[in-house]
């Protein structure tokens, strides 16, 4: 019961080419799982698969306990899902598509209670189309989380932000207790809002873990940085000794800077594409 | 709430939240006004039967509401809500696909409706067009209305999702709505069109929307292409349209959105 997400071997293909070959996934209840890959990899059409909306070739697929192929209403009702570029509605005041979406729900939030925890308030009566970009997309996670879903889907949610905006937006998300599958291009939003990532390349999950066990996996190099020098190293200590008996004692100005989660995924891709 | 409580009531408010803005009030206030200045410009004008322009141009509007509101408003709303995203959001929510189906449908009728009052109440106030006054004359009225919308609003589904966008489908549809307004008898009557116009016309819903609806409020068929009425042969057009509408729209939406 606390396995939320469970895909084994999962295969899809557009006429000739295959986006995924055999993908292997699993989510633990509460757990927010980053799902990164370059574009074209497969990240929209996996999440595409895990609510139903579109039809795998092969694998086995369950969401909540079921297979989204087949999901009926009442498994739909446990989801939410807040996507890019959504500009829907755009006459409606705010507090009416939240009632309005809600009503789909047996057990929905109270409206002033989500416009609250929002921080949209103030905006109740604002039609949706005169909201800011920030403003927007906190209405669109409003409109992911109204039916209380156990699974929440968010695809690319910060792309066009600012800092600001995207500061707010992830306060909100990770106010929230629910289990999240998130793809995002942003590396640093990955590494602050999730437990863990996973790396879809070549149609399969590359690599799966805590942002500290995907940079110790890949061994992206390390960048030891001194007064006269700088240079990428797999083995910092070692450099860093060396160059101390070079000096024959302290290193002036000395920096030793481990990979972050972009290096390390960006140094996955690239010897995937090698 | 039920799902048809929650589409009737989506309806009322996309109905709504349409009326109160301000560049589809300006649209939908130029189409009065335009209606208005014919009818004082050549209102007096004798249209045939007996009947003058205003009770004819009148008639004609609101058969002109029922086939634009199919063909044209109904696919540039779809269009919209697709590239808005509104039908994915609705796809994803429970019971989403009945309640938009719904909530379109009950927004559709209203825009219908008040168009086709506000039309009728101008007429009467300015030209005198009077409503039908037999029972017959309300019953051929309720049935044209009804199967005219049913002939058109399956075929705006289809090009609706067809269409990319809301403007493509309005770039795709305007000229050819345009057209058969003014072939099909309908602002312009029919007898003073060239013979292959008038055959064209025949094949389309509109030409017999307005026949029906001329059926509803006059009572000398005149000024009509056949000097009678044909309501038998109305019903057949539209009925058979409508069946098309409701064969071929529902396979090609799951064509489309089949993923």
């Amino acid at each position: 019961m606390d396995t939320v997400i469970s895909v084994r071997g999962l295969r899809m293909s557009y006429g000739e080419r295959q986006v995924l070959r055999g993908l292997d996934l699993d989510l633990r209840r509460g757990e927010t799982v980053a799902l990164l890959g370059p574009n074209g990899a497969g990240k929209t059409t996996t999440i595409e698969i895990l609510q139903g909306l579109r039809t795998r070739a092969a694998g086995d697929v369950e969401v909540l306990g079921e297979d989204p192929a087949r999901g009926a209403d009442a498994w739909r009702a446990r989801l939410g899902t807040v996507l890019q570029d959504w500009h829907d509605h755009p006459r409606w005041q705010v507090r009416t598509l939240l009632d309005h979406v809600a009503a789909h729900y047996p057990a929905p939030w109270d409206t002033d209670e989500l416009l609250r925890t929002l921080g949209l308030e103030g905006h109740a009566t604002a039609r949706v189309r005169e909201l800011s970009g920030g403003q927007r997309r906190r209405l669109d996670v409003g409109l992911g989380i109204v039916g209380r879903p156990e699974l929440l889907f968010l695809d690319e949610p910060t792309t066009g932000f600012d800092p600001e905006a995207r500061r707010e937006f992830h306060e909100l998300i990770e106010s929230l207790d629910i289990t999240i599958l998130l793809t995002t291009h942003d590396l640093a939003e990955a590494e602050r809002l999730a437990d863990r990532v996973a790396v879809l390349l070549d149609g399969r999950i590359a690599i799966f873990g805590t942002p500290k066990e995907v940079a110790a996996a890949v061994q992206a190099p390390s960048l030891v940085r001194w007064r006269d020098g700088c240079e990428r190293t797999d083995d910092p200590s070692g450099l860093a000794w060396r160059l101390h008996q070079r000096y024959g004692g302290p290193v002036p100005e000395l920096e030793i800077r481990r990979p972050t989660l972009e290096e390390s995924y960006l140094n996955l891709v690239e010897r995937s594409a090698a | 709430m039920n799902t048809m409580a929650l589409g009737i009531r989506r309806g009322l408010i996309e109905q709504n939240s349409i009326l109160r803005d301000r560049k589809e009030l300006g649209t939908n206030i130029a189409g009065l006004v335009m209606y208005l200045m014919l009818i004082l410009w050549i209102g007096r004008n004798p249209a045939g039967g007996g009947v003058d322009m205003t009770g004819f141009m009148t008639v004609g509007f609101v058969a002109f509401t029922v086939f634009s509101a199919g063909v044209m408003t109904l696919p540039m709303l779809i269009a919209a809500d697709r590239e808005e995203g509104a039908l994915l959001r609705l796809r994803m929510l429970p019971r989403g696909v009945p309640v938009y189906i719904t909530g379109r449908t009950v927004s559709l009728t209203l825009h219908i409706a008040v168009h086709s009052a506000l039309m009728l109440a101008i007429g009467g106030a300015i030209g005198g067009v009077a409503l039908p006054s037999s029972l017959y004359g309300w019953a051929t009225l309720i049935w044209v209305l009804g199967l005219g919308a049913l002939s058109v609003i399956p075929l705006g589904a289809m090009i609706g999702v067809m269409l990319p966008t809301a403007k493509a489908a309005a770039a795709a549809v305007g000229l050819p709505t345009m057209l058969l307004m003014i072939a099909s008898g309908v602002m312009i009557p029919m007898t003073m069109m060239p013979a292959p116009v008038q055959w064209i016309a025949q094949i389309f819903p509109l030409y017999w929307q307005g026949h029906g609806l001329r059926a509803a409020f006059f009572d000398s068929p005149g000024g009509e292409l056949h000097k009678t009425w044909e309501l038998g042969t109305a019903a057949m057009v539209m009925g058979a349209w409508a069946a098309a509408g409701m064969v071929l729209a529902p396979w090609l939406l799951r064509r489309v959105t089949r993923k």
